[in-house]
């Protein structure tokens, strides 16, 4: 809200400066968003023009001109890049004084005598349009003080107001709360009743409860035209531009004391009555806006005979406004209930100063005091004669009474304010203020519909007596030990292992566009949607984390990385029935050299199937049995970013709980990654999470020697690996520690169709070294299993 | 033998051994020519040693050890040499082994957390050490819970602050604050509490520089007896003066949120310039750093906690704000584009 401090000082006579208020205002809750200074803040600038513009002899960046001010001809050297002969300029004469007390004398700039200034808007306080001089304009005679242009001076500050605090929407209610700070009384309102005998148009409210209080006041014989100067100067000091006579009183009153009214051309309203009733189906408003408003059924409206003529607190209609040829004035003043006006205003997203003070709560008991002033200022500037209002209230206007203590007001603040002191500063801000210390009673006034606990009260004490003054405690601390969630400590755990292992972590967002879905051969059938989203980009909660980090890899490689190492830890969505499920998952996209060795590129290996699957076992540690499968031939749901062949998915007891596999090349196309050969991998947290939480326990190794025998196997290509070591796991060697593949090699000296492997067996016992005898027993029955199972023999 | 033919033997040996010049000798097996010559079995210094044994009692006492201090200082002496001529034989060796040290390092890829993550745990572990832990909810919310749970009711016009998301044919919205956590944490637990919330929120935004349609936030709240807003003003301040440093000033102003009671908003002095204005504090010389207050006792009695008995505070802090003020990122964006050049320059990796 935009707050002159002449208009303030109106209502309560102030010695502080704009600074200075914007301290209080703060303290008090109010933030100051800025201030705007009006009016001269300096002396001694006239309208000049320059009549000559000459290169300074002895500097680049500087000119020396002839300026006219109307009487005298003087030179001026100047800097400014836009300066040029014939300008009407703004032009300080020796002895002027600019803001920040600067005074112009003649001085001597590179030689050239300059006698005064060409000033720059924010040279003169102003906010600044261009850069360099202030090019006027023709149109004030020169000579003319500069200062007598700009209007009276005034400070506007830019006051935010707190959506509880509707009674501050004014400039007498934030005088008012300055009044109760500094326990000064507030300036009486002038202006009173306007007695008549004539009578208004009738008012018929047909809904008493979103309308409690309706006034109209008809003024007849109006001559509607300007608004007198000081009243134009406060509205625009404001903002707000002046329309007519009627129209900016009715402005200047709802920014005085913050009641909004409305002025009806009378003669337009047929039939000659006022009826305060819902819309219906199918009714529309012509508003002061200039655009039609269709209007849902339901809404309050003003409406005459025929139709609506205004939308209730939010904003009148055209046709019946208030012009420069109107006659007869019917001026509205109403309390509509909050919560009607609010819905108005949403439902048709029409906004305006009225609206935004009646849903927030306008004062109750203000419609009639404020249309009387109204209609006091229209006689007094647009003539006529008022009829008595036509009023039809059910308003109530009392308030709740609080009972409390200054003892309850000191635990809920955690200070120790005197009786005195509190009891004193609750005084100013009620209606009535009754009983003891111990025991009191506070009835709020009409317009502080905001305070009825005890919580309410404890924080206008707060405010009033500074919450500087309440002090720094520390409650004691509980005995519970503080605790992270099991999905927290396990992700916790999952990101420092995948940082460790050379992943950056990614943060991006949950909802997606339908198009990036489909790059990944997603579905966005069976999806959560935002019912309003913000682009088509941000339409569908994610149900995987990879289309992100695609995204990442992609934008990183498009910009010079050669490798892209990403995880994210996040939610993914689904649709289950009629709810939501929501999980915690660990994605992440291995692209490139693994070791950043450029210089020795031809050696470093690029990431693999195989950096991908050392990832997702370690993950899987300790998470329980894991079974892995071809993701082609498992039996869980399968997932179509991934490519079917070259994808493993891991299950706990059933449980999908992780995927690592080469892209679907289809995808890795739709992200430019084909070349990349990018690995993804995507794991189940909260199932992790599920996992013990132990503490690790050492267990004794044995430090008696090993013995190690290395085998190379030839067999069948089809067979995998895994076939190797699950034979020789069957073989129940009870002194076999270990088996290792140390090489996988096909070519000259292996036959063709057939494959190499190289393992080595570890053998060793607890609490003995074994005999060789012993060693090569063992090493015979592995190797008989696997020429009897796989047809294995051993390479000569 | 007598002792003057010895003692002739003696002087001829040690002349012989002056003269082999072992000090000089070129390279280790000349060295060991030199050892071997007097130091070898029939070598004239052995033989002098054996026939010290035809010598008298007295005599042998005598010119022992005269004899033995003669192959001692020998040995030495060899010894000397033939650790220098290791030293350099060594120096050449290792010499010869030099490679271009001035090439760059090979480095196993090196991962980071993301900046929001570690400013987020820092967060949290300062409150953890107060004795909060750590809770969580939903980010796909019910109305209840997002707004009439904590006294903003449909009507309320602080709901215009809270630009929502809503989801298609379901009578959900995508939470806009972890003070949603506060209601299901009390629905769940019965006091005394004192939990942090963190975790991601929405708001129906268009994204630019200072805005996010998804960022994050740490909610605070504390059930008990007997809190009041200077338990608030204590907790907050010995926190942000964890995170910002001892000398960090606080300024504790009222404020508006439906369900808190006296409401704060906490500032902290400007850090990037002295309390004169600059851009970060938008010339003020504070930065507003969090919104805080007394739980509305209303929360309670919706909630079915006792509110004559349980009082509490509750706090909120934009996890996006710390990180840009502590790391200075000025784009709210550069959070959500992974862009391996902005998150390289966060090495908070581990903590």
């Amino acid at each position: 809200m935009k707050v002159s401090l002449n208009w303030l000082r109106e209502h309560l006579p102030l010695e502080l400066s704009a600074a200075e208020l914007s301290t209080h205002l703060l303290r008090l809750g109010f933030e100051v968003a800025g201030h705007q200074r009006l009016g001269a803040t300096f002396t001694g600038v006239v309208v000049g023009k320059v009549v000559t513009k000459e290169k300074h002899p002895n500097a680049d960046k500087l000119s020396v001109c002839v300026v006219d001010d109307g009487a005298t001809k003087r030179t001026v050297v100047c800097g400014a890049p836009n300066v040029d002969a014939g300008q009407t300029v703004a032009y300080a004469r020796p002895g002027a004084v600019l803001p920040g007390n600067f005074k112009i004398e003649g001085r001597k700039l590179r030689g050239v005598e300059s006698q005064g200034m060409i000033c720059s808007r924010s040279e003169l306080g102003l906010p600044k349009d261009v850069d360099g001089i202030w090019i006027m304009g023709e149109g004030p005679a020169l000579g003319t003080d500069v200062g007598s242009l700009l209007g009276p001076a005034d400070d506007v500050l830019e006051v935010e107001i707190t959506s509880n605090r509707p009674d501050c929407l004014s400039h007498r209610g934030l005088a008012r709360e300055l009044a109760a700070d500094f326990h000064k009384e507030l300036k009486p309102l002038g202006g009173g009743m306007v007695e008549s005998r004539k009578v208004s148009l009738p008012v018929t409210v047909e809904d008493s409860e979103a309308c409690p209080f309706y006034g109209a006041r008809l003024i007849e014989d109006v001559k509607v035209g300007d608004s007198p100067a000081w009243l134009k100067s406060k509205l625009e000091a404001i903002g707000l531009r002046p329309i007519n006579s009627v129209v900016d009183i009715t402005n200047y009153v709802l920014h005085d004391i913050g009641q909004p009214l409305h002025a009806f051309d009378a003669d337009k309203l047929k039939g000659g009555k006022i009826i305060v009733r819902r819309s219906e189906a199918g009714e529309k408003l012509l508003a002061l806006d200039h655009k039609t408003y269709d209007l849902p059924e339901g809404l309050l409206v003003i409406a005459d005979d025929e139709k609506p003529v205004a939308l209730a607190g939010v904003m009148g209609g055209e046709e019946t406004a208030v012009t420069t040829s109107t006659k007869r004035v019917l001026l509205e003043g109403a309390y509509f209930n909050p919560a009607e006006a609010r819905k108005s205003s949403q439902k048709t997203r029409l906004r305006s100063d009225s609206s935004y003070r009646f849903e927030r709560g306008s004062d109750p008991a203000a419609p009639r005091e404020a249309a009387d002033r109204a209609a006091a200022l229209i006689l007094q500037i647009a003539g006529g004669s008022a009829a008595m209002p036509s009023e039809a209230a059910s308003v109530r206007l009392e308030g709740t009474k609080i009972h409390s203590s200054v003892a309850k007001l000191n635990q809920i603040l955690g200070a120790d304010f005197s009786d005195d002191k509190v009891l004193a500063s609750l005084k100013p801000i009620a209606k009535e203020l009754t009983g003891t210390a111990a025991d009191f009673g506070f009835l709020p006034p009409s317009w502080r519909r905001d305070l009825a606990t005890a919580n309410d009260l404890a924080e206008e004490v707060g405010r009033f007596l500074g919450y500087d003054n309440i002090p720094y405690r520390m409650a004691p601390m509980s005995p519970k030990t503080a605790r992270l969630t099991p999905v927290e400590a396990e992700s916790r755990r999952v990101r420092s292992r995948l940082a460790a292992l050379g992943l950056s972590e990614a943060y991006n967002y949950d909802l997606l566009s339908e198009k990036s879905l489909a790059a990944c051969r997603l579905s966005a059938d069976g999806q959560p949607r935002a019912a309003n989203p913000l682009s088509e980009d941000w339409a569908v909660l994610r149900q995987s984390l990879l289309p992100g980090l695609l995204k990442n890899a992609a934008h990183n490689l498009s910009r010079g990385a050669d490798a892209a190492r990403f995880f994210e830890v996040g939610k993914a969505y689904a649709i289950r029935g009629t709810d939501v499920d929501e999980t915690w998952r660990v994605a992440g996209i291995l692209l490139g050299p693994v070791l950043d060795a450029r210089w020795q590129a031809a050696r470093a290996p690029r990431a693999s199937f195989y950096d991908g699957k050392a990832i997702v076992e370690d993950l899987l540690e300790k998470a329980g049995p894991v079974v892995w499968a071809k993701l082609s031939e498992s039996k869980t749901p399968s997932d179509p970013l991934f490519h079917p062949a070259n994808t493993l998915r891991a299950t706990i007891n059933g449980a999908p709980v992780a995927t690592v596999g080469w892209l679907h090349p289809r995808v890795a196309r739709a992200f430019d990654l084909e070349r990349e050969g990018a690995i993804v991998f995507d794991a189940d947290l909260e199932w992790l999470a599920g996992r013990e939480d132990a503490v690790s326990r050492f267990a004794e190794f044995s430090s008696l020697p090993v013995s190690r025998r290395d085998l190379a196997l030839v067999l069948d290509k089809k067979s995998a690996y895994r076939d190797v070591e699950t034979v020789i796991k069957k073989c129940r060697l009870e002194a076999l520690q270990d088996v290792l593949l140390f090489d996988v090699y096909e070519g000259k000296g292996v036959p063709e169709g057939k494959v190499s492997l190289a393992i080595r067996l570890t053998f060793g016992l607890a609490d003995r070294t074994l005999t060789d005898t012993e060693v090569s027993a063992a090493v015979e029955t592995v190797v008989a299993a696997l020429a009897k199972q796989l047809g294995a023999s051993l390479r000569s | 033998m007598t002792r003057a033919d010895w003692e002739k033997s003696y002087a001829r040996t040690e002349s012989a051994l002056r003269s082999a010049g072992v000090e000089k000798t070129a390279d280790l097996p000349t060295l060991e020519e030199v050892r071997v010559r007097f130091l070898g079995r029939k070598s004239e210094l052995t033989e002098l040693l054996k026939s010290l044994k035809d010598l008298s009692i007295e005599d042998k006492r005598d010119l022992g050890p005269k004899a033995q201090g003669l192959k001692a200082s020998f040995e030495a002496a060899l010894e000397a040499r033939k650790s220098v001529l290791e030293e350099s034989g060594d120096a050449a060796a290792l010499a010869a082994d030099a490679i271009d040290l001035s090439l760059p390092a090979i480095r196993p890829p090196k991962g980071r957390l993301h900046p929001l993550t570690t400013t987020l745990h820092e967060i949290a572990r300062i409150f953890q050490l107060m004795g909060y832990s750590w809770a969580e909810g939903p980010f796909v919310e019910d109305e209840k819970h997002n707004f009439s749970a904590l006294n903003i009711p449909d009507d309320h016009p602080a709901r215009d602050s809270h630009d929502t998301f809503y989801l298609q044919g379901l009578p959900y919205l995508l939470r806009t604050h972890t003070s949603t956590v506060q209601i299901r944490t009390m629905e769940t637990q019965r006091p005394p509490l004192r939990v942090v919330c963190p975790g991601r929120v929405f708001r129906h935004e268009q994204i630019d520089a200072t805005h996010s349609a998804v960022f994050h936030q740490v909610e605070g709240l504390v059930v008990d007896e007997n809190i009041g807003l200077a338990d608030l003003k204590g907790h907050l301040q010995t926190f942000l003066q964890k995170l910002l440093g001892a000398s960090t000033k606080t300024r504790f102003r009222p404020s508006y949120f439906p369900f808190t009671e006296p409401s704060t908003e906490v500032d902290v002095k400007c850090f990037f310039c002295p309390g004169t204005g600059c851009p970060s504090c938008k010339h003020t010389g504070w930065i507003e750093i969090l919104g805080a207050g007394v739980v509305n006792p209303v929360v309670f009695k919706a909630i079915g906690y006792d509110e004559k008995k349980w009082s509490g505070f509750a706090f909120g802090i934009g996890v996006e704000r710390v990180a840009m003020l502590l790391h200075g990122v000025r784009d709210l964006r550069d959070f959500y584009t992974n862009d391996i050049r902005f998150l390289k320059q966060f090495d908070e990796s581990l903590t």
